[in-house]
């Protein structure tokens, strides 16, 4: 009980300090601004108007999300650490893990809401130019959402034991990497080495399978999603996050903090 | 005598300086213990082990070596910490929080009841004396004010275990009598106080029992009491209207070494020959205008324990060979 009202309180710190930076109001601005030119990009076209219009909004929606992702993330435990303001917080009856845990849901938290805030620019957007609004735009943005577990997660597991920088160039590699996993098993596939067969298979199991929460095409094309596009993912967001945070507290746990 | 509230026992910890770089001893098999009640102050030079055996207590760094327990509980474990309080040196905040969303925060941690937090995080407020500066952020805050708003985290949810790194750093003389008032007052409420300071005038006023730490190696552990009056007791005595012969007899007699202007002179001896000296003045008709009792203070014991240190340090290295 008491973990978890810690547990609770680092969470609801953590989006508050997201709240008071105004680094988040700026990537929020931004990203406003990119979704509403892409309502001017759309009207070069006569046809697509409003599917370009919905593409880039998407595309602008994915890109300050992830951003906004791997900017806290990578940041998260690293600067507690260099500040030390985590001596008078880890001299109190929590574990390292529970304060891990509470920075990892305080941070999926806060991409939740800066998420949350686009998608309603988005919705408002599509609205004022004429564009549907459908289920699958609903799936695909809590898709997006859903990917957040695992990219902060990745995020934290290299903060808990590298500097920013280099939290910050794995982070984007396997955020990259992972949406062309799918893709690297197929090109290894191809090969007739089966030691490159090998490899891609185990990359393939290695890397998150990042791919699949992206159903922007689907939405913007209004076509049909079935239950396991989301359903699967789901649970796989869920196992693969739970390992991250078990390597990560492992990792933070043993780090003596001088 | 009170149970022992901390008790380290030959406590060791090494440290790699940098990566392919010879481990380093910093704290060298250090044992002591601190009873129920007691302000305990840890003395040391700069780099002598000081933080270093705190982050240890605190669980924020393991000991390579040895075995400490406050309470009865290894350092390591969490769930006693709420009977924990703990000031780092130059302490660090989250800036973007005002000085009472700190305290609740903090509160919240140490898992104080929320109809209590309220009146617990006023009342600490004004003990450091910055209820008027609360609903400020900390990013505005002087060094002083984050010094006074981390006695306060320390002590929001009523520990009984108080531990201070460097708690009258960043104050202001009138702010250093109000901690040192505020550190006695938890002592008479029956709190333990660990406490590092480089000020040995404050310790010196306020501690019970000191442990002097130098090169990672615990140099004195004791009452500074008793070791001031293990050392030898003398007295400051000024006398008036000394005769010569008298003078001479003073130095060949006592060896004492004489200051003085006109017929006025100072001197110190050992207190065991103060009175048989002073009949003999007044019998010369000299005029005794002062005596007074030589004291030693924490300041001589520190830095005599710094030399000895120093040039033990320096013995063993002489006797090491080119190789070692």
């Amino acid at each position: 009980m008491t973990a978890l009202v810690s547990c609770g309180a680092i969470a609801r710190n953590t989006v508050r300090e997201a709240l008071r930076n105004r680094l988040m109001y700026g990537i929020f601005t931004v990203s406003v601004l990119v979704t509403l030119g892409s309502v001017a990009i759309s009207t070069l076209s006569y046809v697509e108007g409003t599917r370009i219009m919905q593409d880039l909004a998407f595309a602008s929606m994915r890109m300050f999300t992830v951003g906004t992702a791997i900017l806290l993330g990578i940041n998260l435990l690293h600067r507690e650490v260099e500040r030390r303001t985590l001596y008078t917080i880890l001299s109190r009856p929590l574990s390292r893990t529970v304060f891990l845990l509470g920075k990892y849901l305080g941070l999926v938290a806060t991409t939740w809401l800066m998420l949350l805030c686009m998608a309603g620019v988005f919705g408002a957007v599509s609205v004022a130019a004429g564009a549907p609004i459908h289920m699958g735009h609903f799936a695909a943005v809590s898709l997006l959402a859903v990917e957040m577990w695992i990219l902060v997660g990745v995020a934290i597991l290299f903060s808990s034991f590298t500097t920013p920088m280099l939290a910050s160039l794995f982070t984007i590699s396997i955020y990259v990497m992972g949406h062309l996993s799918q893709n690297l098993l197929e090109l290894a596939n191809a090969s007739s080495d089966p030691a490159v067969q090998r490899v891609g298979g185990w990359l393939h199991q290695l890397l998150p399978d990042l791919a699949r929460y992206d159903l922007s095409i689907e939405a913007v094309h209004g076509l049909a999603i079935p239950a396991a596009a989301w359903g699967w993912p789901v649970l796989y967001a869920v196992l693969y996050s739970s390992l991250l945070l078990v390597f990560a507290s492992g990792l933070f746990g043993r780090r003596d903090l001088r | 005598m009170n149970p022992a509230v901390i008790q380290v026992e030959n406590l060791v910890k090494d440290v790699r300086p940098g990566l392919g770089l010879r481990r380093k001893r910093v704290i060298d098999d250090i044992s002591f213990s601190v009873q129920k009640g007691e302000i305990f102050g840890f003395v040391g030079p700069n780099g002598a082990g000081k933080t270093t055996t705190m982050k240890i207590l605190m669980g924020l760094i393991r000991s390579s070596a040895g075995r400490a327990t406050i309470l009865g509980h290894e350092v390591g474990e969490t769930a006693f910490r709420n009977e924990i309080g703990f000031l780092p040196e130059n302490p660090a905040f989250y800036d973007y929080l005002t000085g009472r969303e700190l305290l609740n925060f903090y509160a919240d941690l140490s898992g104080v009841p929320v109809d209590q937090r309220h009146e617990r995080v006023d009342l600490l407020l004004s003990w450091v004396g910055l209820s008027g500066a609360a609903d400020q952020r900390l990013r505005s805050w002087s060094k002083g004010m984050l010094q006074r708003v981390g006695i306060a985290q320390a002590l929001v949810h009523d520990p009984s275990v108080v531990f201070l790194d460097e708690p009258m750093s960043g104050l202001d003389p009138i702010g250093r009598k109000e901690i040192r008032d505020l550190i006695l007052r938890l002592r008479e409420e029956g709190k333990t106080v660990f406490m590092n300071t480089h000020i040995l005038s404050d310790m010196e006023m306020i501690c019970d029992r000191v442990a002097i730490i130098v090169a990672g190696r615990l140099r004195y552990l004791g009452r500074i009491e008793d070791y001031l009056r293990s050392e030898r007791n003398e007295v400051d005595v000024t006398l008036e209207s000394v005769s010569p012969e008298f003078a001479v007899m003073l130095e060949t007699r006592y060896s004492v070494e004489l200051r003085g202007v006109r017929d006025r002179i100072e001197f110190r001896l050992d207190e065991k020959h103060v009175g048989s000296l002073l009949r003999t003045a007044l019998q010369t008709g000299a005029r005794v205008v002062s005596v007074t009792p030589h004291r030693p203070s924490l300041e001589k014991v520190f830095l005599t324990a710094v030399e000895e240190a120093a040039a033990a340090d320096q013995a063993t290295d002489t006797t090491k060979g080119w190789w070692q």
